[in-house]
């Protein structure tokens, strides 16, 4: 790979910062209409209950209310992202199955009306028991919450590689422990906001989301209406983090209420009905037995683990898996077995989260620490002996590629001073390392691969159409910049079209961290194509051959002997006449099995390449209260090369905040189905004031396949981060934790069980 | 979520403000900075027919020595007294609860007798009206028991104020001024002790100014929270030493903060006792993100810190 790039690698300010940070930038709540009307959503106030009967005829009456809709206005087509898990039909008329689900909802010409609309909704429900422990629910005689799944067990994930039981039996120290961890909130910046417009038989949405395609395909089967004339526009998006990969029962009611009133609807969700009412993330218990040779190598893994799956299937069997293969993909396990239950309670619908997994992944890491304590090991060549190398094959046959955990592992440990900190932990002050692979994509069928298609404009600039959809991570800067170098026309004069999907085709979102990946090689292929063209006929009229052709601030030249050169736009006019306008069309598709099921079959390449990362957490702990202080936070990535780097920091140091730090503040409180804390309040995301000094370190791997060698830029610290802080307080305690998050009250226990013991 | 419908006035003057009360025939709310009292509103927990803003009121704004006191006008902002040099030179306790109130920029909005007058608070409690309804009505929403413990004919909600616990502690008096005249009162006096209606207050009476003894002081608040900005206190110590003596102020449990007097200071264990009598006395439940048997331990814990930094030599 050529390193002379003119844009690729630099540190750019990303193309849409302007807009955001003087407020420009529209989103969706921001969007208004001719007519447009105000919709409110009538939730459910009983965690189980059986709908007798809902009469939307008295909030008709009310002056200035233009519709009314429930399950009944619906054709009830159930959404699932797989077949077999199509249960959730957004607006049911049999049940409903959680406190703060979509009953019924009005659109009226403002917010009072509306509100006063609500309260003349008469919905007469029959209440049934509920439950809400997942260990509860999988017991015999448990509530029945929905009649095709026994025992409430949504999904079953059973992974048994290698003979676990023998080779435990010989392990020379084996150990197994449970880990809980609290549900977090996404708490999205925005609150879920759409805007749906029904004219002439064809529905216009702006939501925030993670997929366009994938949430017209859903939109379309359930209102019964071809693919085309559903379409997700594009819109800015206040944070996703995986929360909004999937149809939102919003989405439905909205689209309702306009086709029923011919005038645009828009639904703002409140920051409660946000917390209550959109998807919220898994609480889960784990359990790890690990065998351990006595020089440290892992023999065999053996999990159990639980999610609490809320009341639908949601991306089910995927975030079931997801956990163990982050973790997977970035050790050595020769034996092998995994059981993920995903058990439906009584509680909110949940997602896959950026941070899924952390009482799984912090409690495996925290593990390790503890035998290696026990064998007179250091754990950061525990690490270095299990971490996959490149080329190695995962345990459910993933090759891995390009593969810079070691880098990674010993960059964060030497900056950290890691190796004798550890060792020597000074009174309640500790240091924890925590690492993870990330797979750039995964199984999503024929959505998995995008496509792009550019032009070249007659004055030189360029217009780009691609699928792609940015959530604030950075995607659409990101293919600007790819094109930029391809095409050699600075940033500022490429205009993209994006994630609109009667404009762009097929791409797979931005939640399976794809689209650096895959979405940035098909822009590149596509401007690859177009320059192909460009330079033919730059070097038919400077005179030169193909090869000695390069572009860059808009004119093409000779590499030779720069003076010789022209403007692409002299070339794009030149193109015009002879009837063939610089166009480029281009496609990725990544190598992956698909033959794999998350469920029936667990095996073969997950996706076209991974990402590596290990963070380091230094903790100081106070012995009085049990709270911690983080005064510094290291993390190190692998993303390959870097497209830009300091988008790629702000990534890294997010996800500081969102896993790092969380782990010691965030948590959904819940009493029965009733969730206490749906605002931001008393759900505790981390203040500025709350932050580390952060190191952030990209390690380069130039991945053979990615674009310009890149990989996903940040999701792996993500899913490390808290693991590194469960770690430096095991390091700083010599007590393994049993919950997350770890507040003061939790760490105060672990002191207590500290001194018990001595 | 939007506010309800509710007409404004704007008084000129407390007289004028208890005048429009009284035309309101008791259903309207005082407003001062807003921070505590907008959010109540928009949840539906505070439903008034008139809001009467008393931010126009010149006289509620003073910071003055006057008598042996320092004369604090309700509507002076947290932030220009955690700023104020006689404070700053008085009142360590105070300074560090100003500064540990919400964040700086509601300090800037927030006022020191709406920080007084906030209203106990509860997770089952504050929340919004659909939320309270699905969950059915608690004791101190009028409900039969409170939702938090099974049976109880009580309510347990928390008075979160961060400065009441310090003004206490420096023997803060209250002025206030009410359709029944003027009357002055120990701080301590103004709380029932009842969360469901925490302050002995006649409808329509405005607290007016805070008149805190002018004297030098040693002092420190401890505050216990998850977050270092924006949380209320799971648990508030403010301890002052004036002349000898120690105050102790224990906030965030229950419906009103709890005072202690510590004679000699000297005595290591008396310091004890009076830790472990507060952390006895204290009675959380759960009702807050913390569990309640840590806060309750936290109580005694955050008054030795408390204790110790007053005493601490070269302070105050």
């Amino acid at each position: 790979m050529k390193d002379d790039l003119n844009i690729v690698g630099k540190r750019v300010v990303r193309s849409d910062s302007l807009a955001k940070v003087t407020g420009e930038a529209r989103y969706t709540a921001d969007l208004t209409f001719p007519g447009m009307l105000v919709a409110k959503v009538l939730r459910s106030p009983y965690p189980h209950a059986k709908i007798v009967g809902i009469d939307v005829s008295k909030a008709l009456k009310v002056p200035g209310v233009k519709a009314a809709i429930s399950g009944f206005d619906s054709y009830g087509v159930k959404w699932g992202v797989f077949r077999y898990t199509q249960d959730h039909a957004m607006l049911h008329t049999d049940k409903v199955r959680y406190i703060g689900e979509d009953v019924a909802a009005v659109a009226a010409v403002d917010e009072e009306t509306a509100m006063e609309a609500l309260a003349r909704i008469k919905v007469d429900y029959e209440p049934l028991p509920a439950v809400y422990d997942p260990m509860e629910s999988m017991k015999d005689g448990a509530p029945q919450i929905h009649d095709q799944y026994k025992n409430n067990i949504n999904i079953h994930i059973h992974i048994d590689v290698g003979e676990v039981d023998r080779v435990m039996e010989k392990a020379y120290l084996v150990r197994e422990d449970t880990f809980k961890a609290a549900g977090e909130a996404y708490a999205m910046m925005e609150p879920y906001a759409v805007v749906a417009c029904f004219k002439s038989g064809y529905l216009d949405l702006y939501m925030p989301n993670a997929g366009p395609h994938v949430r017209a395909k859903a939109l379309s089967n359930m209102l019964r209406l071809p693919l085309n004339r559903v379409r997700i526009r594009h819109i800015n998006s206040g944070g996703a983090f995986g929360g909004r990969s999937e149809v939102a029962p919003g989405d439905l009611v909205a689209s309702l209420l306009t086709m029923k009133s011919g005038k645009p609807v828009k639904l703002v969700l409140s920051r409660e009905e946000n917390a209550t009412s959109s998807r919220q993330v898994h609480d889960m218990i784990a359990t790890v037995k690990t065998g351990m040779k006595k020089d440290g190598t892992i023999l065999a893994k053996d999990f159990r683990v639980i999610y609490d799956g809320g009341a639908y299937s949601s991306t089910g069997p995927i975030a079931t898996s997801i956990p163990f293969y982050v973790y997977e993909e970035c050790y050595r396990f020769p034996n092998v077995r995994y059981n993920g239950y995903r058990v439906f309670t009584n509680k909110g619908i949940r997602g896959m989260y950026g941070c899924h997994g952390r009482a799984f992944l912090a409690g495996n890491e925290a593990q390790m620490d503890m035998m290696a304590k026990e064998l007179g090991l250091d754990p950061v060549d525990v690490r270095l002996k299990n971490g996959l190398k490149p080329g190695e094959m995962t345990a459910t046959r993933s090759k891995i590629t390009s593969c810079g955990l070691k880098e990674t592992i010993v960059t964060a440990s030497e900056k950290t001073n890691f190796r004798k900190r550890w060792a020597k932990p000074s009174r309640l002050k500790g240091v924890g390392m925590g690492c993870v692979a990330i797979m750039c994509g995964f199984p999503m069928g024929f959505r998995s691969g995008s496509s792009c298609y550019v032009k070249i404009n007659d004055d030189g600039q360029v217009t780009l159409v691609t699928g792609l959809v940015d959530n604030g991570q950075g995607n659409e800067s990101m293919v600007v910049q790819v094109a930029s170098e391809v095409l050699g026309v600075p940033m500022r004069d490429i205009n993209l079209v994006n994630a609109d999907t009667e404009v762009t085709n097929l791409d797979p979102g931005a939640y399976s961290q794809a689209a650096a990946f895959v979405g940035a090689n098909a822009v590149r292929v596509a401007c690859e194509d177009a320059r192909g063209k460009i330079v033919a006929i730059a070097a038919e009229k400077l005179k030169v051959k193909v090869k000695d052709i390069g572009l860059k601030d808009g004119a093409a030249y000779s590499l030779k002997n720069p003076d010789k050169k022209m403007p692409i736009s002299w070339v794009v006019r030149e193109a015009f006449f002879r009837g063939e306008p610089i166009t480029g069309t281009g496609s990725f598709f990544p190598n992956i099995d698909f033959e794999r099921e998350w469920v029936t079959r667990p095996w073969g390449q997950m996706a076209g390449t991974f990402s590596f990362g290990t963070s380091v957490a230094e903790v100081n702990i106070d012995g009085e209260t049990g709270k911690i202080a983080m005064p510094r936070f290291t993390s190190a990535h692998d993303c390959g090369r870097a497209i830009n780097p300091m988008a790629v920091e702000g990534q890294m140091e997010g996800s500081i905040q969102q896993a790092g730090v969380a782990a010691i503040t965030e948590g959904n409180l819940w009493d029965k189905g009733y969730l206490l804390n749906p605002n931001l309040l008393e759900y505790k995301v981390p203040l500025a004031c709350d932050m580390p000094d952060m190191d952030t370190i990209i390690v380069s791997s130039r991945d053979p396949a990615g674009p310009f060698g890149a990989k996903e830029g940040g999701l792996t610290v993500r899913m490390n981060a808290y693991s590194a802080v469960a770690c430096a307080v095991a390091n700083a305690t010599g007590e393994l934790f049993s919950e997350l998050p770890l507040t003061p009250d939790r760490v105060m226990k672990m002191l207590e069980r500290k001194k018990g013991v001595k | 979520m939007i506010l309800p419908q509710f007409e404004y006035k704007r008084a000129r003057s407390v007289a004028d403000a208890v005048a429009l009360y009284k035309k309101e025939k008791g259903k309207a709310l005082y407003l001062a900075g807003g921070t505590d009292l907008i959010p109540l509103v928009k949840l539906r927990l505070r439903e008034p027919k008139a809001v009467i803003d008393l931010k126009g009121i010149e006289d509620l704004k003073i910071i003055a020595t006057r008598g042996g006191s320092l004369s604090v006008g309700a509507n002076a902002t947290l932030f220009d007294l955690k700023k104020d040099p006689v404070i700053a030179a008085h009142f360590p306790a105070l300074v560090e609860s100003l500064d540990a109130t919400a964040c700086e920029t509601l300090q800037m909005r927030g006022t020191l007798g709406g920080n007084i007058l906030q209203g106990a608070r509860c997770l089952e409690y504050n929340q919004s009206l659909e939320w309270r309804k699905a969950r059915g009505f608690c004791f101190k929403m009028g409900g039969k028991e409170c939702n938090v413990v099974k049976g109880a004919k009580v309510c347990f909600a928390n008075y979160c104020s961060d400065n009441a616990p310090s003004l206490i502690s420096l023997g803060a008096q209250v002025r206030l001024m009410g359709p029944g005249g003027e009357r002055t009162v120990k701080l301590e006096s103004l709380f029932t002790g009842d969360a469901r209606a925490p302050f002995a207050m006649e409808g329509g009476e405005v607290l007016t100014h805070i008149l805190v003894p002018l004297k030098k002081t040693k002092g420190a608040y401890e505050k216990l929270r998850v977050r270092e900005s924006m949380d209320y206190p799971l648990v508030g110590a403010a301890v002052s030493v004036i002349d000898g003596k120690v105050r102790i102020c224990v906030g965030g449990v229950g419906a009103a903060p709890r005072l202690y007097v510590l004679g000699d200071i000297r005595d290591a264990a008396s310091v004890r006792d009076v830790a472990e009598k507060a952390s006895a006395d204290a009675k959380p439940v759960a009702n807050a993100t913390l569990s309640p048997a840590y806060r309750k331990k936290m109580v005694g814990t955050l008054i030795k810190r408390a204790l110790k930094r007053a005493l601490a030599e070269g302070k105050g």
